[in-house]
């Protein structure tokens, strides 16, 4: 089933007032349960394709269409509704709200959508036992690893049983080996639960995991 | 959730937190202090004119308080006496007999206000005798006269000097008397102090050749704030030609003063707001800038702006609230012991006596306002946060997420 499709997306940004194109006439369309890498070197417009189809930005020109509907002319709040309902991050630098521990970060998220405190819990640590970090609960981040703190971001982005995970980067910050620990965690809960996962990376061990491979060259689909 | 983070960002930058408490502290002590010392001085100013010879309520025979001539005393003061002391509220009465006249001593002369007084009702009425600085109170024998220094100093006398006080009679003719000076006062008021005197009622009787007349009635009722309702009861109860007056009547420039710095509070709590504003809005604007990421991610995540803007300016609130309570509680601890032991301004006891105050202010505290600083300042706080958190409701997501 199809999440996301883009028609002839671009998006061009004003470097003191010389028009840089990051994205070119791109077309793309992500199905449930995907795998998807965004590869590509740097510069070639693999996060500027993630922020547009995590409804975080919006094209110059072209069409997004999430699970069929065109987001690309809505407003920021109605944006900022799509990634709560129906969009899981995770960044490169992990970003966690620093001032508050682990299972709050992971609670944080159903919070905005109102779900009760009692459910919150329960479901913070069920995500926390699966992913085997449920001894973190009450550590903030800034006492945790690399490869903790990620653990927790994934946790926080699939807590709330998005339609789709957008992963930046994901591995750029951690060793190769957590970076792996980390994609085998992603990869079984792609298999297991059919998480749809994209990721925009130029890790080796992203690209070589990756179920269909996506590379970008100066804003085109190669 | 919101109110967690926010106490928490709070305590992210303690050296920064700390700074804005304190500009906050700072700000509510600066209130309360100027607020109760400047009510303090309003008081004692009010108090010290009460007190000497003003009195809460006088009663004349009307027109005596515009024009003070012989003519004008009390007629039939006995029964008038009498319905003064039924009227509920009122604690003392002492009769006076007031004239305009003239003292001089071997050296020097001065225009003055002659006090003729039964010295223990005075007592009752008056804290003169208190404000003795060398000899006795009027024992109640004749030809005694206390006097201000200023006075004295003007005369060149000093206890145990004669004196002679002179003033006209009804039928025009000049009376006048020799005094022996028993007391000499020091108050809080220069002015008074040159221009009053004091004498037994008998001998300022003699002297204006009234038998037994009196002019006024100073009454002391049992809570100055009642005057007005007290002032009505005595007009139905005395005859139509009496004139009763309560000491808003009597000093209407000093209770102009009064409400004019109750208007002016407001004043002060805006300027003091104003600086404080600037503050909170530099530091939570920093706070914000030192946050862009996690506002970004914030976004990311599908929080709206809404919450992100009330988490600001919760953030600010907090801080507020701490500041007031800290700030009260310092104040409250400074009130509590300049109201007992006053705060000492000797060296500008010249200007201060000229305006009647005292070398001594004891602030005083006044509900009213007190809640207005205590409402005003959280208020403030979160008017600081408002544009920093417009700012950061402003971000653009992408931006946000990237900046380092």
């Amino acid at each position: 089933m199809e999440i996301i499709r883009t028609e002839k997306l671009e998006k061009i940004y004003q470097d003191n007032g010389v028009p840089v194109k990051a994205l070119d006439d791109v077309d793309l369309t992500i199905n449930t349960g995907d795998y998807v890498v965004i590869a590509g070197p740097s510069g070639s417009g693999k996060t500027t394709l993630l922020n547009l189809i995590g409804a975080l930005d919006k094209p110059t020109s072209g069409k997004i269409f999430f699970e069929s509907e065109d987001i690309s002319k809505k407003t920021k709040k109605e944006l900022s509704e799509i990634r709560l309902n129906k969009l899981g991050f995770i960044f490169q630098a992990y970003n966690l709200i620093p001032v508050l521990t682990a299972i709050e970060n992971i609670e944080f998220s159903m919070m905005l959508l109102g779900v009760p405190e009692k459910e919150r819990t329960e479901r913070a640590l069920a995500i926390m036992d699966e992913l085997e970090i449920k001894e973190l609960a009450d550590k903030r981040p800034n006492e945790m690893s690399g490869g903790q703190q990620q653990r927790v971001a994934v946790a926080r982005a699939i807590v709330n049983n998005p339609t789709i995970v957008l992963a930046d980067e994901p591995t750029a910050n951690l060793d190769s080996k957590t970076g792996s620990n980390l994609l085998d965690l992603m990869e079984q809960m792609n298999k297991e639960k059919n998480i749809t996962f994209v990721f925009s990376s130029h890790d080796k061990q992203v690209i070589e995991r990756a179920k269909r491979l996506i590379i970008l060259k100066d804003g085109r689909i190669e | 959730m919101i109110l967690k983070i926010a106490w928490r960002n709070i305590g992210r930058n303690k050296r920064r937190s700390i700074i804005v408490l304190g500009s906050v502290v700072a700000g509510v002590i600066a209130l309360i202090f100027m607020d109760t010392f400047m009510n303090g001085m309003m008081y004692q100013m009010l108090f010290n004119r009460v007190s000497t010879n003003i009195s809460h309520i006088q009663i004349h025979k009307k027109g005596f308080h515009n024009n003070k001539v012989v003519k004008d005393f009390i007629p039939g003061y006995q029964s008038a006496e009498s319905k003064i002391k039924t009227v509920k509220g009122i604690n003392s009465v002492s009769k006076r007999v007031i004239a305009f006249g003239l003292i001089s001593s071997a050296t020097s002369s001065s225009g003055v206000y002659i006090y003729g007084v039964n010295p223990e009702e005075e007592k009752s009425v008056s804290i003169i005798d208190e404000s003795l600085k060398d000899g006795e109170y009027l024992s109640g024998g004749s030809r005694e006269i206390m006097l201000g220094q200023k006075l004295a100093d003007k005369l060149n006398v000093s206890l145990g000097d004669k004196v002679v006080a002179m003033s006209n009679q009804i039928d025009g003719s000049i009376g006048s008397e020799v005094f022996r000076v028993v007391g000499i006062f020091k108050t809080s008021s220069s002015e008074f102090e040159r221009t009053y005197i004091y004498i037994p009622a008998a001998d300022a009787q003699r002297m204006l050749n009234v038998n037994d007349k009196i002019y006024e009635f100073a009454v002391i009722t049992d809570n100055y704030e009642n005057v007005d309702q007290i002032k009505e009861r005595l007009i139905t109860e005395l005859p139509a030609d009496f004139e009763v007056l309560t000491y808003k009547d009597l000093l209407p420039t000093l209770i102009i003063q009064m409400d004019y710095y109750k208007e002016t509070v407001l004043i002060v709590i805006m300027i003091v707001g104003l600086a404080l504003i600037f503050g909170i809005i530099n530091t939570m604007l920093m706070s914000v800038f030192e946050r862009i990421n996690e506002f970004g991610v914030l976004m990311a995540i599908g929080m709206k702006n809404r919450k992100i803007f009330g988490m600001i300016v919760t953030e600010a609130f907090i801080i507020g609230i701490i500041g007031t309570i800290v700030g009260l509680v310092i104040s409250m601890v400074i009130q509590w012991r300049l109201a007992s032991v006053g705060l000492d301004l000797s060296m500008f006891s010249e200007s201060l006596n000229s305006f009647g105050v005292g070398a001594v202010i004891y602030p005083r505290l006044d509900i009213e306002n007190l809640l207005l600083s205590v409402i005003s300042i959280p208020v403030i706080t979160v008017i600081g946060a408002l544009y920093p958190a417009y700012k950061a409701v402003k971000l653009e997501p992408v931006y946000a997420i990237r900046y380092v």
